[in-house]
């Protein structure tokens, strides 16, 4: 069967419609608009697509129907689906809704040579006797990595409170960006994050041994690197 | 050596400049205007053995190339080849960013002192600083002081001595930054002395300014043959290494400033969190920051009011003593105008303003205070969210709180409020801010009318729509008029220090001084100008024979009270059908047809006139109008006679007008003096007398249209 493409939204709709089916025997397309969390017209528009590829059977008023052709793409995105949502959640111990948003995104585009590969790693991993170590070590070491704000820029007021870094660049667009460099904010200064005035527009800082106020607007045009 | 030589204070604000200048002149010397804050040119005198010195406090200034007006003054004052010494204040324990400015200074290699100030700050954070090097570096000698203390200060005086007699000389500072840009000096500056020899100050320092296209000198024609060399070698920095020259210049100077520091100041304590740091995080808190602010705010206004009471009536006694007294040795037949001119014109006139000078005083002294310690930084920080979402700036607050004083000092004080559009929003508003001449106004109404359990409220209810009124139209102000984008707002929390009795009583009596100077001259020329349209032209033909009805009464066999009654009522009619006849009346009359609207009478209307004078000055006028003698706010007799001519309703719209309406002829005076323009001036009296009359018709029609206050409350 001709594997033609379709577009990762389109494979999403047909995931949802297998899902309703196996769920309530046959979907509408109200529960299809709800689950995928989209509008009537846009729903309207997918079905018509995929009943014009001869996936789905669909007349106005109808609950819609895979066909054969559909049901068999349906159960192949599911199955790159859990391929992937499993290898994260077992090999790379990632928590069950963060995998499953993951594989959701990538199922789209994984072939099913990759997926096939990956899942007979995901089993070597999880059944050989051999890799017992590596188990042991990925059970260890997998849950203590998170997302480091090391060596990741941002700007000067997505800084936390207590956080300090260490100044990049000033915008020099920012008209009286001159007043920020007199006051020595200038590449390589450091600059510690101490609070927000409320409602939350000013920003307060030490610099060069004192405070020194900024509005979130202008901190915007100044680059850091948290340290 | 016998002339007067001239000395420039510079430095960043917040480092102390201003008291040690008032230790160099002795007391606070200003020379004529009004100081607000320092942003005004002040000088003073210093004699130091047998040297004249002119010193002058230049405004605090982080640098010499913002564009700010500050920073334009300070350096036309220093680029004019007459100062003869730069004083150059630093606050020892923030060193790095006061240097900035001294790295500028020195480039200008006219003799430099550096003073390390706040000694006692640096010593207990644990800085050591090697003196020697750090002279040798900034080619400037380095006197220690703590300015709040007045040591060092004689140390000071002997050091500018010896530098004045030419006995103390340093080799001038040798900055370098980097090969390419000093190049670039180095070709500019010989441009500069070839095509002008006679520069004041030294070529090299003007060649850096082109360099960084300093708008001043820029613009200046003598430069104009090398502007295109200076722009190709910005061009060329811009190009090898990508930023452009103001930054890069910056950039240098930090190094500088940094190396320098990195050799000569070693810290012994590393005392990361500072007690002001401590502070801070619970003043500025996001969520507690707001509330402590309200809560001392309402402190501030107990004090004011709570504590200037008992003066106020300290002070109302002793006019009324020196009425009395003139009353009792003045007699009546002797030049009769003028002895009432005196007692009643002019001692109840000023005598009106001078009654609240107490709650002025106590009210400047609590934000001295305030000011001193540093407490109002964070106040703007804490205040400026909410006043943003008015088209308002965070340093608003100060002037506007001020304004609950006297809006001219308020208005003065707008002048720290860097963007211009903010600026003029926030002086544009500040009369709304119901001042202290409004208070006799209430004074004498609330309780006429009002019951006693309701008086506060009442009294709240008026600030309350001022300051409401206030901000409805700075937004509608900011979305309209002064429409545009919000320049960068940048501002130091200085340390949290303890002020000096001696600095606050300084502080607060700058301001006093303006509201004094304004009552002495305005208000006194508004009584006696009053007076006089009160009482010409003097009418002669009465309808009624006054003379002849007084024998009728003497002679009656009626009981003395009921004759000093009768007496009483008919020298009232008689002084009313004068009053009548007198300019002011015929204004009032003709006024009355337009205030009748909004409930005002003829009276109301003709004591308005006096309030465009000095808003105080209502209450005394009116007085007059209904012929109680030397009338004030305590006066029954008048309250007596508001009660029985007017309604409740009359008397809140009274308040309510008085209020809004355009603001007294002092500020309107420095309104156009600080906006610089007619227009706007026009724009706020107009406006305001427009939007007084509007806010009365609304609660005068509605309030009379469902019978509210039309009967006296809880009577």
């Amino acid at each position: 069967m001709a594997e033609n493409n379709i577009s990762s939204s389109l494979e999403d709709y047909l995931e949802a419609i297998a899902e309703i089916t196996a769920d309530n025997g046959h979907a509408h397309t109200k529960d299809i608009a709800e689950r995928l969390k989209v509008k009537m017209p846009s729903v309207t528009n997918a079905l018509r697509q995929l009943a014009g590829r001869g996936l789905i059977h669909y007349e106005s008023h109808a609950p819609v129907v895979l066909t054969p052709a559909g049901e068999a793409r349906a159960a192949a995105v599911q199955q790159r689906h859990t391929t992937l949502q499993n290898f994260f959640r077992d090999v790379l111990k990632v928590d069950e809704q963060s995998a499953s948003d993951c594989a959701c995104k990538i199922e789209h585009v994984i072939g099913e040579e990759v997926r096939q590969r990956v899942a007979v790693l995901a089993r070597a991993i999880a059944e050989r006797p051999d890799c017992a170590e590596l188990r042991r070590y990925l059970e260890e070491t997998m849950p203590g990595i998170h997302a480091s704000q090391e060596n990741l820029l941002c700007t000067l007021d997505q800084l936390q409170p207590g956080q300090r870094g260490l100044v990049t660049r000033v915008d020099e667009k920012l008209p009286g960006a001159r007043r920020l460099t007199v006051m020595g904010l200038i590449k390589n200064a450091e600059v510690e994050m101490e609070g927000r005035a409320p409602f939350g527009d000013l920003l307060r800082l030490k610099l060069l041994g004192s405070s020194i106020t900024l509005r979130a607007g202008d901190a915007e045009h100044v680059l850091v690197k948290p340290v | 050596m016998k002339r007067t030589f001239r000395i420039a204070l510079a430095g960043n604000p917040n480092a102390g400049k201003t008291t040690i200048f008032n230790h160099l002149t002795g007391a606070h010397q200003h020379v004529g205007n009004y100081p607000g804050v320092t942003v005004e040119r002040k000088s003073g005198h210093c004699r130091l053995g047998e040297l004249e010195l002119e010193i002058i406090d230049l405004p605090g200034i982080y640098s010499l190339t913002s564009a700010t007006a500050e920073e334009r003054i300070a350096a036309e004052e220093l680029q004019s080849g007459e100062i003869d010494l730069i004083l150059d204040i630093v606050d020892s324990a923030n060193l790095q960013r006061h240097l900035y400015l001294t790295t500028q200074l020195a480039e200008l290699q006219l003799p430099l002192l550096l003073v390390f100030n706040m000694a006692d700050d640096a010593r207990k954070l644990g800085f050591k600083f090697n003196y020697d090097q750090l002279e040798r570096f900034f080619g400037a000698p380095i006197v220690k002081t703590i300015g709040a203390q007045g040591i060092g200060i004689d140390r000071l005086k002997l050091t500018v001595s010896k530098m004045l007699r030419g006995e103390l000389v340093l080799p001038p500072a040798r900055f370098t930054y980097g090969v390419e840009a000093d190049r670039m000096i180095q070709d500019l500056a010989e441009q500069l002395h070839t095509a002008l020899p006679t520069l004041p100050i030294t070529p090299r320092y003007y060649a850096i300014k082109l360099l960084e296209h300093d708008r001043e000198i820029v613009a200046r024609p003598e430069f104009a043959p090398l502007l295109p060399a200076a722009e190709e070698f910005r061009r060329q920095l811009t190009e090898r290494l990508g930023v452009d020259m103001e930054t890069f210049l910056a950039d240098q100077r930090y190094g500088i400033i940094s190396g320098a520091c990195r050799e000569a100041v070693k810290r012994t304590l590393n005392q990361r969190i500072q007690i002001s740091d401590r502070l801070d995080s619970v003043l500025t808190s996001r969520y507690f920051g707001l509330p402590i602010f309200l809560m001392i705010m309402f402190l501030v206004f107990l004090f004011t009011f709570q504590c200037a009471d008992p003066f106020i009536g300290l002070i109302e006694q002793l006019f009324e003593s020196l009425a009395n007294a003139i009353r009792a040795h003045w007699p009546e037949s002797a030049a009769p105008i003028f002895r009432s001119l005196l007692v009643d014109g002019i001692i109840g006139g000023v005598g009106s303003v001078l009654v609240f000078l107490p709650n002025i005083l106590f009210l400047f002294l609590a934000i001295a205070f305030l000011e001193g310690t540093g407490y109002m930084s964070r106040a703007a920080y804490v205040m400026d969210g909410v006043m943003h979402k008015f088209g308002l700036h965070g340093k608003s607050f100060i002037p506007m709180l001020l304004g609950f004083g006297c809006s001219v000092p308020a208005v003065m004080a707008t002048r720290t409020i860097e963007s211009e559009r903010d600026r003029l929003t926030t002086i544009m508003v500040i009369p709304l801010m119901s001042c202290s001449a409004r208070l006799p106004i209430y004074a004498l109404i609330i309780p006429a009318f009002f019951v006693e359990k309701y008086q506060a409220l009442v009294m709240w209810i008026i600030y309350l729509i001022g300051v409401v009124l206030a901000l409805v139209l700075a937004r509608l102000l900011k979305s309209t008029l002064f429409k545009g984008g919000d320049e960068v707002f940048v501002m130091e929390l200085p340390p949290y220090r303890l002020p000096t009795f001696k600095s606050l009583c300084i502080h607060m009596w700058e301001r006093t001084a303006m509201y004094l100077h304004k009552a002495g001259t305005l208000i006194l020329a508004a009584s006696i100008i009053l007076f006089l349209i009160s009482t010409y032209p003097i009418k002669t033909e009465l309808a009624t024979d006054y003379a002849g009805e007084t024998q009728r009464i003497e002679q009656s066999t009626l009981a003395p009270e009921a004759k000093a009654e009768q007496l009483a009522t008919l020298e009232a009619a008689q002084k009313a059908e004068l009053l009548e006849y007198s300019v002011a009346g015929r204004i009032g009359r003709g006024l009355e047809v337009v205030l009748r609207p909004i409930g005002f009478d003829w009276r109301v209307s003709s004591a308005l006139i006096g309030a465009f004078a000095a808003k105080e000055l209502f209450v005394s006028q009116l007085g007059i109008l209904y012929s109680v003698g030397d009338a004030d706010e305590e006066s029954m007799p008048l309250r007596t006679a508001l009660r029985e001519n007017y309604t409740p309703l009359q008397g809140f719209c009274i308040m309510l007008f008085c209020l809004v309406t355009m603001p007294c002829l002092a500020t309107v005076a420095v309104v156009r003096r600080e906006t610089n323009s007619w227009k706007l001036t026009l724009l706020q009296a107009l406006g305001l007398l427009v939007l007084a009359w509007l806010c009365a018709f609304v609660v005068y029609q509605l309030g009379s249209f469902l019978q509210l206050g039309t009967q006296l409350l809880g009577a």
